[in-house]
């Protein structure tokens, strides 16, 4: 699998890369590099409208991407967007602006990354809507109790699947039946549980589903939105212009009714096409195999970790990612990060856009590891060598 | 420009060094330059604005000279301020402020650093001047 990601063969600072910084982004297999330049070198066009053969290439090009969205998570509607953010973005402007007013409310939880809050506080305060969190418990999880009482009288629940600082998988058929029962509709961000598991939109049975191409081996700079049938009907075009419209007059304009209503102007082709094979890739490997072996490699790390007296931020249940998230009881995070990269370990320090979430926690961010498919349990165990190597000079 | 002696046999030093590793752990050794703004000292007035870790200087000027106080989070921000204060610590107002922060690049040891924190170390090298600078003006 490795030989299939030419930057797996780079040397950092003359050490060989070891990238376990998954949940920020992924790596490229070569067929999607190779993909995106061959549409470059053979195929560049515009999409939908010219009838010539580059135009046709293209336009196949790009809807195979929808198609193999459509194919790989069971939904009828996908939205392509910028990504993750624009397509929590589309929701509030598309869906909230026409289906919220004064006084309703809104779900969300402590765990969410920005993205999944700032859109619904800038709603908020121009529709005067009220926000609700659900916190997030010592043991990690949502308080579900909490959440029940709050859902009364709540027309939209927007949550994370799974948490990008602590991996933690949010059980989000429990939260879609009591929304269900409340007539609340469901927004799922799925950045980063759409990369480590196969999931059937139609059955999870939420109404929305963000996620991003680049963290499942795609390109960065496209995402998509899936969409249930009756929401796509309540949903407003949020920008207009080229490409999402059916006719245009001087009194008005009529617009597509499929999803290219929510496209407007040219879209990302090259990346499409690009994300089209990450999908390929993802198809020719056994995820709910690999998700099994790189979790039991985040364990090993954690407990590790603690043996040396890290505090380690996460459970890694059965479905949570492998995502290791610690602080050393004195060293500053980011100079950690800076002497592992000296030695090419590839990991993140910060916030992790998850604010809220650290102030539950009480600390103002933490080192992140965060593996994918590509990662070996001799990469983690050097990673532990090293480390402690760190702590003996440096600690 | 003409650097001091002490801060010329730096540059040459971190020039001389190629491994990264041992170049961070050079700047952590400098860490000890400092003549240390304790936390308790930190305020709103010494934040260094702009550094993601928590940065503090302060500046005095006592007999024409200039007197570094500082502090961080981080033991590589503190290695900055390390070498900040052997770049100035006890020089004549006059001549430091004839500085500027091309010496660090020259040295090479912005480059071992990640973006954000060579941001961080321009910043706290503008805030320090700005504060000579006041304080020579007042």
């Amino acid at each position: 699998m490795r030989e299939d990601f030419p930057i797996l063969q780079r040397k950092i600072n003359g050490y060989p890369l070891v990238y376990l910084d998954n949940a920020a982004t992924t790596q490229k297999p070569a067929s999607v590099i190779n993909a995106m330049n061959d549409y470059y070198a053979n195929s560049n066009a515009n999409v939908h409208r010219a009838v010539h053969t580059l135009a046709g290439e293209a336009t196949e090009g790009y809807e195979s991407c929808r198609t193999a969205l459509k194919e790989r998570f069971n939904t009828d509607k996908a939205i392509i967007t910028s990504g993750t953010t624009e397509a929590i973005n589309l929701v509030a402007h598309a869906w909230g602006r026409a289906n919220l007013s004064d006084g309703d409310a809104i779900i969300l939880t402590e765990m969410e990354h920005h993205s999944d809050i700032v859109p619904w506080q800038m709603l908020a305060q121009e529709k005067n809507i009220e926000l609700r969190y659900v916190p997030v418990m010592e043991d990690l999880t949502l308080d579900m109790e909490l959440f029940e009482s709050a859902i009364e009288g709540a027309k939209l629940v927007c949550v994370v699947h799974i948490s990008n600082v602590l991996g933690v998988c949010n059980p989000i058929e429990e939260i879609v039946s009591i929304a269900n029962k409340h007539g609340a509709k469901v927004l799922l961000d799925a950045a980063q549980s759409a990369p480590h598991q196969d999931i059937d939109f139609k059955s999870i049975g939420v109404d929305f589903m963000a996620f991003s191409a680049h963290k499942m081996c795609g390109p960065t700079g496209i995402g998509a939105l899936l969409v249930a049938d009756d929401a796509f009907e309540e949903m407003q075009p949020f920008m207009g212009g080229g490409d999402m419209i059916e006719t245009v007059s001087i009194h008005g304009s009529t617009y597509q009714t499929n999803e290219q209503k929510f496209e407007a102007g040219t879209p990302r082709i090259a990346e499409a096409i690009g994300w089209t094979e990450a999908l390929n890739w993802l198809s020719s490997i056994n995820i709910v195999a690999e998700h099994k072996r790189i979790l039991e490699s985040a364990r090993w790390l954690a407990s590790k970790l603690r043996a040396m007296g890290m505090n380690v931020y996460g459970r890694h249940d059965d479905h949570d990612a492998a995502v290791v998230s610690f602080l050393h009881p004195t060293m500053n995070s980011e100079d950690l990060a800076h002497l592992l990269d000296a030695r090419g370990f590839a990991v993140r320090t910060g916030h992790h856009c998850a604010q809220p979430l650290l102030d539950r926690l009480q600390i103002t961010g933490t080192l992140r590891v965060s593996l994918y498919f590509y990662n070996t349990q001799e990469e983690v165990e050097s990673f532990i060598e090293y480390f402690s190597e760190i702590l003996e000079r440096f600690a | 420009m003409t650097y001091s002696s002490e801060l010329s046999e730096l540059i040459e030093e971190f020039k001389e060094i190629d491994d990264k590793m041992e170049r961070l752990e050079m700047v952590f050794d400098l860490a000890d330059e400092v003549n240390l703004l304790p936390p308790q000292e930190w305020s709103e007035a010494t934040r260094v604005v702009g550094c993601q870790s928590e940065a503090h200087v302060r500046v005095e000027v006592i007999n024409a000279c200039v007197n570094l106080e500082s502090g961080a989070d981080s033991k590589l921000v503190q290695g900055l301020m390390g070498i900040l204060t052997l770049a100035i610590h006890g020089t004549e107002v006059a001549e430091a402020l004839k500085l500027t922060p091309d010496f660090a690049t020259e040295m090479g040891v912005l480059n071992t650093l990640s973006p954000s924190r060579s941001n961080g170390f321009r910043n706290m090298f503008d805030k320090v001047m700005r504060q000579i600078e006041q304080i020579q003006g007042d």
